[in-house]
C-alpha cells in the first residue's frame, strides 16, 4: 500500500469510525485539537491501523504523534 | 525534640523498606511458588494470593502507624459492595496507596505496571494474584471492563501516577471509560495525607518535619449515566463524567 492509499484509507477511517469532518482533514491536521480525537479514540484508531496495514505502531512511539502526516511516517516506519 | 521524632520515623522508615523488601523476596521464594502446588483451581489460587498481600499489606501498615512513621484512618468501609461490581477511583498523592487501600479491600482487581510485573521481588505475587498488565493499552480496557462485568471491583488510579502537588488535578480518560463501557458504580476514594509523605519526585527517605496522617475517606457509590453507545456520545459521556470526578476530588482535597 503506498502513502497516497493509505491516506486514504486514513481519511475514510476518520470519517466512517471517528464522525469526522471531511474537510477538516488534512496531513497537517491535529488529530487532538482539531479532529478532536481524544486518548481513548487514539488507542481504538491504533487497533484499527493495525488491522488494516497489519502493521503496530508502538504505543510510546504514538505519543508522539500529533497530525495524519505523523501518523503515516510512523506507520512507515513500522 | 523535633529531631528526635525526625530521627525515629527516618529509622522506622527504613525498617519498612526493608521489611517490604525481604517479605517481598520472602513470599517470592517461599510461597507463591507453593501455592500453585496446593491450590490448583485459579481462582481459589487467586484468592489465596490476595489474602497473603492484604495480610502483607496490613502488616505494613500496623508497622508504620506502630513505629510512628505515619498515622491513618479510614472512613466509609460500609460505602464498599463486599460483594463486587465496583470501579473504585482513588488519587495517588503518595508511593503506598495502594498498600494502604489494598489491605483495607483485600479481594479487588487492581493495574500492575509492566516494570511491577519483571521485578523479581513483586512477580510471583502479582502474577498468582492475576492483577491486570498495562502492557497493551487496548487490551487494558477491554481487560478492565471485562473483570467488572464478571461482578469483580476494579481499583484504578485515574492519573495514572502519582500527583504532581504543583499542578491542578488531572485524570486520565481511561478510568471513566471503563466506568462507561461496565456500567457499573464508582466507588469514589479520597486519599488526603497531609503533610506531603512518598510523593513524587521524592525520594523515600526524604522524612517531612511532622508525622504524615492519611485520611482516607470512601465516598457513596456515584451510579453512571445509561451508555447509549455510538463513538460521539461515548466520547461526550466519558469527558462529562471525567470533568466531574476531577471536581469531585478536587473539591475533597481542598
Amino acid at each position: 500500500m503506498d502513502s497516497n492509499e493509505l491516506y486514504s484509507r486514513i481519511k475514510s477511517i476518520l470519517i466512517d469510525q471517528f464522525e469526522v469532518d471531511a474537510a477538516a482533514i488534512s496531513m497537517e491536521a491535529n488529530l487532538y485539537d482539531e479532529l478532536e480525537i481524544d486518548s481513548i479514540d487514539a488507542v481504538d484508531l491504533l487497533v484499527q491501523l493495525k488491522e488494516l496495514t497489519g502493521k503496530k505502531i508502538p504505543p510510546e512511539d504514538f505519543k508522539d504523534v500529533r497530525t495524519i502526516g505523523d501518523v503515516l511516517n510512523a506507520l512507515t516506519a513500522v | 525534640m523535633k529531631y528526635i521524632s525526625l530521627a525515629w520515623r527516618f529509622i522506622g522508615t527504613t525498617f519498612l523498606w526493608f521489611f517490604f523488601g525481604s517479605i517481598g523476596l520472602l513470599l517470592s521464594v517461599f510461597l507463591f511458588p507453593f501455592l500453585y502446588l496446593f491450590v490448583p483451581e485459579p481462582g481459589a489460587r487467586q484468592v489465596a494470593a490476595r489474602k497473603i498481600i492484604a495480610a502483607t499489606f496490613g502488616a505494613f501498615m500496623w508497622g508504620g502507624g506502630k513505629m510512628g512513621v505515619f498515622t491513618f484512618d479510614v472512613t466509609g468501609l460500609e460505602n464498599r459492595d463486599p460483594e463486587g461490581g465496583q470501579l473504585i477511583l482513588a488519587n495517588h498523592p503518595t508511593l503506598i496507596d495502594v498498600v494502604l487501600l489494598l489491605s483495607v479491600l483485600p479481594q479487588v482487581d487492581c493495574v500492575v505496571k509492566e516494570a511491577v510485573i519483571r521485578n523479581p521481588f513483586m512477580r510471583a505475587s502479582v502474577t498468582t494474584a492475576n492483577y491486570i498488565s498495562n502492557r497493551e493499552p487496548s487490551d487494558l480496557l477491554n481487560n478492565c471492563v471485562e473483570r467488572l462485568q464478571h461482578g469483580a471491583s476494579l481499583l484504578l488510579f485515574p492519573e495514572g501516577t502519582r500527583s504532581t502537588s504543583d499542578r491542578p488535578l488531572q485524570f486520565k480518560l481511561g478510568a471513566a471509560e471503563v466506568g462507561i463501557r461496565s456500567q457499573t458504580q464508582i466507588l469514589p476514594v479520597i486519599i488526603d495525607c497531609r503533610p506531603r509523605f512518598l510523593a513524587k519526585h521524592e525520594p523515600w527517605y526524604s522524612i517531612p518535619a511532622i508525622r504524615p496522617h492519611f485520611d482516607v475517606r470512601i465516598l457513596p457509590p456515584i451510579p453512571v449515566e445509561q451508555d447509549v453507545g455510538g463513538r460521539l456520545a461515548r466520547r461526550h459521556a466519558r469527558h462529562a463524567l471525567n470533568d466531574a470526578l476531577v471536581s469531585l476530588f478536587s473539591a475533597e482535597l481542598s
